[in-house]
């Protein structure tokens, strides 16, 4: 049956063909056609009866049906099985034979054929797609590639296709719109079924589907879109949905020849000598942008680069032409859109702002801009934002009303902004003009979109990047917006900074901006109604602690003393978990003694502060804190700040290790803040990097007597407030007798750690010999330390904590006794610092009222006496305090004067003691005699 | 007629465009019988148009329509109707009502099913249904045949490749309809653009048709009575002057043609271009040979048109159509680059002026040689169109020249055909010896044609 060696056919044999054909019965025996000798006869019909080809296209749709339902029945009962096997094979041969003669047709007459041919082929495709699609065996339309891959394994629509392919290319040079239209109408019309169709002849020719099924879709657009009837919107949104559709399988692979050729539609609408059609593509795009989220995507982010001022001028021109209704109507187009939007909203963002009120006043080289483009742009950002503002809050609205909407309709726009919240903050933080206020509100939406991760990284990014008051008021105002729709903002806020600051992702600069932000919210005065930041945030911050105490040790000093400056700022807890506390005593006062050498005024009061408010949270807490500063100030490093000398040979521990003035008590310091080591025995400390190099001594600090004593006036000054703090109400000079125990305490375990729970009553002078090697030891450690002596006075002042010190007490007299015992000079300004610490020993003990005030007076006469007069003074003292031991038990407490007193007149008759007082006053009488009157009670 | 149409609103379309025939066949049968000349009344033709051709008699009701399955079965069933119908006269007028332009917009169904119908007539040669067509084609407006001729030229020319030869048979089942069918398809293709080109096929068709029998061309003029002036509008008698037309414009359209397509930026391939030269080679052949027996069959005119009586009184080569073919020549000379085509315009001109030459010694061309000159004159310089407008000597006082004189500074020019000088003077012996000129008053005709 092939054209070519078929005889030709007589006119007679012809018209029965034609009997046979439209009869469906053989002329010669009378009998039923086959389908496939039916399928024959009209192959012949049409090869040699050319009005017959409508009706011989007709009949061949039942005879690919049948092919394609054969197939599928072969395909379910999975073989060729008996008679429908050959049927099926029949079938196909005879489908075949279709392709064959049409194949022929199309090569001989492109021109003639394949608008026929491709819209019949494409029909039958849709009907016969449509027709099976709910078949069992049929993949649903949603799996395309299944579909794909069962229509092109059926031969019916593998032939169709092929047919139509070939018409398609046969056109491609000339004309294809034909084919194309037809290729839109089907898919109008057999929209989810016929998608297979669409996808593989998409991909087939892709770039003459792309443009063409643009440009019909356009001219479509035009035609029913100009005129403005009612009946036309209608017929307009299916044509433009299929165009759609199809773009949108093609955007998967060939995403770039689509962007490219929607741009080139777009800037070819723009150029001067434009015709009613490209006139229209502007909306037209519109359009298509806002069927097809994909599309949308694929232009939306080289859109915006290629809007330059001459286009952006042009697009002015053409829409200033418009009515006013449609450009309203437009504008809202736009903005909904870039709601839509989501690759490249930034750059948007970037553009609008830019073009609406550029950065500068200054205009960048090139064609200028006209008002009218800014305006747009202006009011384009204007309804943008309200349009955000709609979405966000009716969004959190219907998600607070209704429990059953978990799913939030997503703003692409937001979303796609959300990494670049830093970026917005800096932009904002900049305060550039009309633009900060629209950046501020669009934060506070991303904020509220981007709930609860939003709000807080803006937030913090605005906390760690402002730099003056006006730019951290950004911060507040933005919290006062968030917190009304948001809970729980700034505990998260909080926890996301000290996240970001451990896990090391702030430059140290930045960490320290951000304490001295934070530490300025919570100060700030709360000024009008607004609902204020620092309240609020203090308490949250001070849940922090032990994270925020653990930077005062930070590397950078300029970080450690910013977290000192928030933290003294801080309302520290009521009653915190002691080890957190403990943590920050602990960091807190060796960062006063850091800042101490550093000689820095402010920071100094910084860190006073601090400690001082830590030792007012309980009284536990301020034990620790004066035990940490005690031992501080005895620490060989800190002691040299008080004058102790630097010339011992130095400690393992206390060692700098190498020039870089790494020291590794600090780095264990700060290792045990941060891991909170309970110090047993299971402690592992850090030994020190091996290799390197030999450890340097530490270089002798210099300090001039001006310094020392201001560094120990401070020390005290410190110690008293802190001493005081556990009744931060009071407001005399005293201090607290549980405060001066804890200074007591801390002095003895210092001092002699070995005789820290020695007995506090004095033995017999003799006894005393026992212990001489400690007591020598005891009164190096005065010598060493200047600052011992005034700490003395300073418990002694907080009666009866002195008497904790007893063994301190003991030492340094039996010490002091030896040396005037054994000293040969003539007067006692021979030694000078034993006469100091003489006189500061006994004015302590008078002080603290260990002993009687006729003989703590003593001390005035030392440095008029010969060394062995003191000595026998001494020893007169120590009699006393052998005969009525410096027991706390002595003292009372005087509520009135919310003091311990004690009261001598209970103890035994003091006269006895004072017969080497008096004895050595009438020796010296000449020259001590104006101080006579001040030994006899 | 009304009750007639509630039954057939009743039926399919089918069913009720064959039961139109039927009572179409039924009425005018007796009508031919009551008298010979029946007058149609609209009755029949509304029903005619509403079922056969599907055009809604009420506004928005859905029309019916015959899918193209149903088409055919129409197509078939009219065709063994107009077959198995013996009487010539009901056979006629059935056609003719059913077939004829009312102005309406059943027209274009009406042409379309015509086409249809003809062109399956031809593919299963039904005489009676080409006849009918025939005469349809001289008695409807040319505009209306020209789209037939293009049905048929789409269907056995450009669709179905080598359908041609059933198209080709037909000469012999209905020469009537052969040279109705010329005329409209020069009608149509009057190459005036590319696209009016005939088609190669088509022109192989005609030329292997005239060739085997030139009288074809001639068929319809000498079976028709002819009415002293025709009718404007309708296809001419011959389609002698669409011929002319061909011959002498062909060369210059072909070379238009090719320059178009190499102007285009279709440079084209290699294969292709040996193809198309090849073809236009053929064609420049068959214009030749076309050429050739046009000339021949003006040749022969003469001894038709004496012997109709209607020699000088009828111009079948109207000078009113020679006018603007020779503008167009002149057009289209100009718009050829005269360098290059030279030999093409030659060739032109020789082909007008051997036609012209003879038209007018036939008497087929009615007009002076001033008339000629005047048309003429700005054309291109060809010496042959030269010596035929320049025309013999005139002497205009002895009128009476014995027939066939020609002053002797003359020589025939080169190509022209030596047995055309000389006609086939025995093929018509009963010529009159009197010129023919005397009877239409006021016209001179200073050439006499020959014996």
């Amino acid at each position: 049956h092939h054209p070519h060696c078929s005889p030709p056919i007589t006119p007679t044999e012809l018209a029965q063909e034609v009997k046979a054909f439209l009869s469906g019965v053989d002329p010669a025996h009378g009998t039923k056609l086959s389908a496939q000798d039916h399928a024959r006869c009209a192959l012949l019909l049409l090869r040699s009866l050319p009005p017959a080809r409508h009706a011989v296209l007709q009949h061949l749709r039942g005879l690919f049906d049948d092919q394609v339902c054969a197939h599928l029945l072969t395909r379910d009962t999975s073989g060729t099985t008996g008679t429908t096997g050959t049927t099926t094979a029949a079938l196909e041969e005879v489908v075949q034979e279709v392709r064959h003669v049409l194949a022929d047709f199309i090569r001989a007459n492109p021109k003639a054929w394949a608008p026929v041919v491709s819209a019949w082929s494409i029909e039958l495709m849709g009907q016969l797609s449509s027709k099976y699609a709910g078949r069992p065996g049929v993949p649903h339309a949603n799996s395309l590639n299944e579909l794909l891959q069962l229509w092109m394994g059926c031969p019916a629509t593998r032939v169709l296709m092929d047919i139509y392919t070939q018409c398609l290319s046969a056109m491609i040079g000339g004309c294809p719109d034909a084919c194309v239209d037809a290729l839109l109408d089907t898919s109008v019309q057999h929209s989810p079924h016929f998608d297979w169709v669409v996808a593989h002849i998409g991909s087939s020719f892709p770039n003459t589907i792309i443009s063409r099924v643009l440009s019909c879709g356009l001219k479509d657009f035009c035609a029913h879109g100009s005129a403005g009837d009612p009946l036309g919107t209608d017929k307009r949104v299916p044509k433009i949905a299929s165009v759609v559709g199809i773009l949108g399988h093609l955007a998967s692979r060939h995403s770039g020849s689509i962007k490219q050729e929607l741009l080139r539609m777009f800037h070819e609408s723009l150029g001067p000598g434009r015709d009613q059609h490209q006139k229209a593509a502007v909306p037209f795009l519109l359009q298509l942008a806002l069927m097809s989220p994909a599309l949308l995507g694929t232009v939306s982010a080289e859109l915006v680069d290629s809007l330059k001022p001459p286009v952006l001028n042009q697009l002015h021109q053409h829409f200033s032409s418009l009515p006013r209704e449609e450009l309203d109507n437009t504008m809202s187009i736009v903005v909904h859109l870039i709601c839509q939007t989501s690759a490249g909203a930034h750059r948007i963002l970037h553009f609008l702002v830019n073009t609406a009120m550029p950065a500068s006043v200054i205009t960048a080289p090139g064609p200028p801009l006209q008002d009218g483009v800014r305006e747009a742009c202006d009011r384009i950002i204007q309804l943008l934002l309200l349009h955000l503002q709609k979405l966000v809050h009716n969004r959190a609205g219907a998600g607070a009303g209704a429990a059953e909407a978990p799913v939030p309709r997503p703003v692409p726009f937001l979303d796609a902004l959300r990494p670049h919240v830093r970026d917005l903050c800096l932009e904002t933080l900049r305060l550039e003009r009309k633009r900060f206020l629209w950046q501020h509100q669009l934060l506070a939406l991303l904020a509220v979109y981007a709930a609860p991760h939003g709000a807080t990284d803006a937030l913090f990014h605005l906390l760690t990047l402002a730099r003056t008051p006006d730019e951290l008021a950004l911060a507040t105002q933005l919290h006062a917006v968030l917190s009304s729709c948001l809970t729980d903002l700034l505990p998260a806020t909080v926890t996301t900074c000290v996240c970001q600051i451990h896990a090391g992702r702030l430059p140290d600069p930045q960490v320290a901006q951000l304490f001295r932000n934070l530490a300025a919210v919570v100060q700030a005065d709360t000024g009008d109604g607004a609902p204020a930041m620092g309240p609020v945030l203090g308490p949250v911050l001070a849940r922090h602690l032990p994270d925020l105490s653990q930077l005062l040790l930070h590397r950078d000093a300029d970080v450690a003393e910013a977290a000192c400056l928030l933290l003294s700022v801080l309302p520290l807890p009521r009653a915190p978990a002691p080890a957190p506390l403990l943590g920050a005593v602990r960091a807190a006062t060796h960062q006063f003694f850091l800042v101490l050498r550093s000689q820095n005024t402010t920071s100094l009061g910084c860190s006073s502060r601090l400690l001082a408010r830590l030792s007012s949270v309980s009284p536990a807490a301020a034990k620790a804190v004066l035990q940490q500063l005690v031992e501080g100030a005895l620490r060989r490093g800190n002691a040299e700040l008080f004058g102790a000398s630097p010339d011992q040979p130095p400690q393992w521990d206390e060692c700098g290790a190498g020039g870089a003035g790494v020291s590794l008590l600090d780095t264990n310091r700060r290792f045990t803040t941060a891991v909170n080591f309970t110090g047993g025995v299971w402690s592992v400390f850090h030994a020190g990097v091996i290799g390197r190099g030999p450890q340097v001594p530490q270089g002798r600090g210099e300090h001039p007597p001006e310094e020392l004593t201001n560094n120990t006036q401070t020390f005290l000054r410190l110690l008293l407030l802190c001493a005081r703090g556990a009744r931060p109400g009071d407001t005399t000079t005293t201090i607290h007798p549980e405060a001066a125990k804890a200074i007591a305490a801390a002095l003895v375990e210092n001092v002699c750690p070995e005789a820290a729970g020695a007995e506090l009553s004095w033995p017999p002078e003799e006894q005393a010999r026992g212990t001489v090697e400690r007591d020598l030891r005891i009164c190096r450690r005065f010598q060493e330390h200047p600052l011992l002596l005034p700490l003395l006075r300073l418990v002694a002042l907080g009666r009866p904590a002195l008497c904790y010190c007893s063994v301190l007490l003991r030492g340094l007299l039996a010490s002091l006794m030896a040396h005037w015992e054994g000293c040969r000079d003539a007067g006692t300004g021979a030694s000078p610092w034993h006469l100091q610490a003489s006189c500061a020993l006994v004015a302590a003990m008078a002080e603290a009222s260990l002993v009687p005030p006729v003989l703590g007076n003593m001390h005035e006469l030392f440095p008029f006496l010969a060394p062995f007069e003191v000595h026998l003074l001494l020893l007169s003292l120590w009699e006393y305090l052998r005969d009525n031991g410096p027991f706390p038990q002595r003292f009372s407490f005087q509520p009135e004067r919310g003091l311990f007193l004690r009261d001598f007149s209970r103890d035994g008759d003091v006269g006895k003691h004072l017969a080497v007082l008096h004895s050595v006053l009438h020796k010296n009488i000449h020259r001590l005699g104006l101080l006579a009157g001040r030994f006899y009670p | 007629m009304s009750d007639i149409r509630h039954s057939l609103l009743r039926r399919d379309a089918l069913s009720a465009a064959k039961e139109v025939l039927y009572h179409l066949d039924i009425y005018f049968s007796s009508q031919l019988q009551s008298a010979p000349l029946p007058l149609v009344d609209k009755g029949p033709s509304e029903l005619l148009e509403e079922f056969l051709f599907q055009v809604p008699k009420e506004r928005g009701a859905p029309p019916k329509r015959l899918n193209s399955l149903q088409e055919l079965q129409l197509l078939e069933i009219m065709c063994n109707y107009f077959q198995e119908q013996t009487k010539d006269s009901v056979r006629q007028i059935i056609f003719s009502s059913l077939f004829s332009p009312q102005g309406n917009k059943a027209d274009d169904s009406r042409m379309a099913l015509l086409g249809k119908l003809v062109s399956m007539a031809v593919a299963v040669c039904r005489v009676p249904v080409l006849e009918c067509a025939a005469f349809w084609l001289q008695r409807t407006p040319a505009v209306y045949c020209v789209r037939l001729a293009r049905a048929l030229v789409d269907d056995y020319c450009n669709l179905v490749p080598g359908s041609i030869q059933t198209l080709k048979q037909i000469f012999s089942a209905s020469p009537r309809f052969c040279c109705q069918f010329i005329t409209s398809v020069t009608a149509l293709y009057d190459l005036s653009s590319d696209d009016l080109i005939p088609p190669s096929d088509l022109l192989e068709l005609i030329v292997s048709w005239i060739f085997e029998d030139p009288r074809l061309i001639l068929i319809t003029f000498l079976n028709t009575p002819i009415a002293a002036n025709l009718p404007i509008g309708f296809l001419e008698l011959t389609p002698l002057t669409g011929l002319i037309r061909w011959c002498v414009k062909a060369p210059l359209a072909y070379k238009r043609k090719k320059k178009a397509s190499l102007s285009n930026g279709h440079p084209p391939s290699k294969i292709a271009k040996d193809s198309t030269s090849g073809e236009d080679r053929d064609c420049h052949q068959l214009y030749s040979k076309l050429h050739l027996s046009v000339l021949q069959v003006l040749m022969m005119l003469q001894g038709h048109l004496t012997e109709k009586n209607l020699y000088g009184r009828l111009g079948l080569v109207p000078f009113d159509h020679v006018v603007p073919l020779v503008e167009e020549i002149n057009r289209l000379s100009d718009e050829l680059n005269p360098l290059n085509a030279s030999k093409e315009i030659e060739l032109a001109l020789d082909r007008l002026a051997q036609a012209l030459q003879v038209a007018m010694a036939s008497g087929a061309l009615l007009c002076t040689r001033d008339d000629l000159r005047t048309v003429c004159s700005r054309l291109p310089h060809n010496n042959l169109l030269q010596l035929v407008i320049s025309g013999p000597v005139q002497q205009p006082t002895h009128g009476a020249l014995p027939p066939g004189f020609y002053p002797h500074i003359h020589t025939p020019p080169l190509g022209y055909p030596a047995h055309a000088a000389h006609p086939a003077l025995p093929a018509h012996p009963a010529l009159p010896a009197h010129p023919v000129q005397t009877f239409i008053p006021g016209m001179t005709f200073p050439y006499r044609p020959i014996r």
